[in-house]
């Protein structure tokens, strides 16, 4: 009998903390009440900060490249890594309470961090390399005028094309060119897909009305047999099918451009009148790190040269330090980050911010794209 | 010495617990999580007032539901094919391997031990424009241009996913076969059956639970199957299990996939229910 009561109490006890798990979470009050609270009660005690990092990371920039100069500077402290598949599943992990005392993600999600009291402000006095950013990607890092953000990597959105098989590209248009059907490849991104519709029909990205919308969709779902598969990986999916030239025309990062150009296939890099679209990747430190200095020394440390020249030539993404973008000589990452024309970010589009009933509208409209 | 009751617990009890913690709690959450009201991410601190709105908005799409029906189609063609042509390996390891039967049933697991990726990978090989069957065809004369049916295509997905359970689905068919009592095909030999008629008359008929254990198998988790069409089925090749994939990951709008997933498995087992009382697999098994 006791033991037919212990077996169901747990049973019924672990079921109630899923549920509650589902059903509950901390708000950001009571986040930021415990938070304070932790904070006198360490500012009494003086608890020295844990000697480990922990980052809430895209796959793939766990390498140690990535991190290679706090690495050498700080041996003793092990860096571990928690996983994001898309921005939006890296913000729901830290609304979930991620432990990640750093995170990664990318332009126009920060004001969601903000408004969460997920992130805190950086002291960039402590930054040593601070001065190495540029002050237009120092802007980007910043809401409410308060540097929460510290910009990282960088690059474009543009449409790559085989030259071999498509004249000049001058418009986002031709994604949706008929004649290239079963040799375009769409980034499998519904925000994507709105922001390529907004600059070809000139559409105010924040602002996309429902009519607009449902225009978007219809043409989309036109769209859908012009391709030979969405990409997911630019790695993975894109630079392989660029590669065979079955896809001669993509939605592409310059990361997938310079690969295809190290291998001699015949590409090019457009640069559409409607502008390309520019990206930064920031990192932010928790509202609720126990290791604020070491996530400082973390982040000081990622945009120190040796590891941002790793960004630049191990992934072919820009870098936030200007410096080592300024060093660049090889031809291949000159002509991808198009270092030979110091206005070439001024005449892009960075990712607006725009609001989460956007976001879940344009990735549910892409589903049904998806889905016809 | 423990009697019936006594083991029963430290038999039933662990994996019992297992699936409960692991299928069971986890299945009531994201029955929780489909009732949600909100779209996108769940902001924290967020009211728990359930709704059928995400279930309304499934099926007010039309298009979702057109893609679950192909599907359930396309996992009833692999189930098919898959079950069918298992059917004679196992008959072959069942009757006609000998001694070697464990040989070849192990040859058989083989591809098991290979990564379930690299071996839908190395079908991008086999049929790419330049792959095997396009260069054996193009070799042969027989095609000018490659085929572009063979990749980023719903046929890609079928024959791909054919291959990967039909291993799988040799198993229950064996096991099926196995259980024949030799005497039963001795008996319809001795009242004048030939080969054909003790196969068709006796082999089959009793061999129908394995088969059936085996189209089940593949038919349920390949509705909801979502590897391989996103790497070889291109934009022609979506299903169900795409969506769903999406709204959990990329999109980070659980409560839509939620019901997204609810209603596959709904449906899932309506369908599979239906084909059981049609088949009646209770006398079957009897």
């Amino acid at each position: 009998m006791p033991v037919h009561f212990v077996r169901r109490a747990f049973v019924v006890l672990a079921s109630a903390m899923l549920v509650l798990a589902a059903c509950t979470a901390v708000s950001p009050s009571e986040s930021a009440t415990e938070s304070e609270s932790a904070s006198e009660s360490a500012a009494v005690s003086v608890a020295p900060e844990p000697q480990e990092i922990l980052v809430l990371e895209w796959g793939g920039y766990d390498d140690p490249a990535f991190f290679a100069d706090f690495a050498a500077a700080s041996p003793e402290v092990p860096v571990s890594f928690e996983f994001g598949l898309s921005d939006a599943d890296i913000l729901g992990k830290m609304e979930a309470g991620s432990q990640a005392d750093v995170f990664h993600f990318y332009s126009g999600w920060q004001q969601f961090y903000v408004d969460q009291g997920l992130v805190q402000e950086i002291d960039t006095s402590q930054l040593t390399n601070w001065d190495k950013v540029p002050d237009s990607f120092k802007a980007q890092g910043q809401v409410n005028g308060i540097q929460y953000f510290l910009p990282w990597d960088w690059g474009f959105s543009s449409i790559l094309y085989n030259t071999e098989e498509v004249p000049e590209v001058t418009s986002w248009d031709v994604l949706l060119d008929p004649a290239y059907a079963g040799h375009i490849s769409m980034w499998n991104d519904g925000p994507a897909a709105v922001t390529v519709s907004a600059y070809v029909h000139g559409y105010d990205e924040t602002a996309i009305t429902d009519q607009q919308l449902a225009d978007i969709e219809a043409e989309w779902i036109a769209q859908k047999p012009l391709n030979a598969f969405y990409w997911s990986s630019e790695y993975d999916d894109l630079c392989p099918g660029v590669m065979d030239q079955t896809v001669w025309i993509a939605y592409a990062w310059q990361g997938c451009y310079a690969t295809a150009l190290y291998e001699g296939t015949p590409v090019a890099y457009a640069n559409p009148s409607e502008g390309r679209n520019s990206w930064i990747g920031f990192y932010g430190i928790s509202a609720d790190t126990d290791s604020y200095q070491l996530a400082l020394q973390f982040l000081d440390d990622k945009l120190a040269d040796l590891t941002m020249s790793n960004v630049v030539n191990l992934f072919y993404y820009g870098a936030a330090n200007q410096d080592v973008m300024d060093a660049i000589e090889d031809p291949v990452l000159i002509e991808a980050f198009g270092v030979d024309d110091p206005a070439i970010l001024e005449s892009t589009n960075f990712t607006p911010p725009v609001t989460d009933a956007q976001r879940t509208a344009w990735t549910e409209m892409w589903a049904r794209v998806a889905a016809e | 010495m423990l009697g019936r009751r006594g083991t029963l617990p430290f038999l039933v009890g662990p994996p019992l617990a297992w699936l409960v913690g692991l299928f069971v709690v986890p299945l009531f959450v994201i029955v929780l999580f489909s009732l949600r009201p909100e779209s996108g991410i769940v902001p924290p601190g967020s009211a728990w007032n359930p709704s059928l709105i995400q279930y309304g908005k499934v099926l007010d799409t039309p298009a979702f539901l057109r893609l679950l029906g192909t599907s359930a189609l396309v996992a009833f063609i692999v189930a098919g094919a898959a079950t069918l042509l298992a059917y004679p390996v196992a008959y072959f390891l069942a009757f006609r391997a000998g001694e070697r039967a464990t040989l070849y049933l192990t040859l058989l697991l083989v591809p098991f031990a290979v990564s379930y990726l690299l071996r839908i990978m190395t079908w991008k090989l086999m049929l790419g424009p330049a792959g095997v069957i396009n260069s054996l065809l193009s070799g042969a004369g027989m095609i000018g241009e490659p085929l572009d049916l063979l990749l980023y295509s719903r046929p890609a997905v079928v024959i791909t996913l054919v291959y990967v359970w039909i291993p799988f689905a040799a198993l229950p068919v064996l096991a099926g076969l196995q259980r024949i009592q030799r005497s039963q095909l001795e008996a319809a030999a001795d009242l004048g059956a030939g080969p054909w008629a003790r196969f068709w008359r006796v082999t089959v008929p009793l061999s129908v639970p394995g088969a059936v254990a085996a189209f089940f198998m593949v038919f349920i988790p390949t509705v909801g199957e979502y590897v391989t069409p996103t790497l070889i089925g291109g934009t022609g090749g979506i299903m169900y299990g795409n969506l769903i994939q999406g709204f959990f990951g990329s999109a980070g709008n659980w409560p839509l996939g939620a019901a997204l997933a609810m209603i596959m498995l709904v449906l899932t087992v309506v369908l599979v229910a239906t084909a059981a009382r049609i088949v009646n697999v209770r006398r079957l098994l009897s």
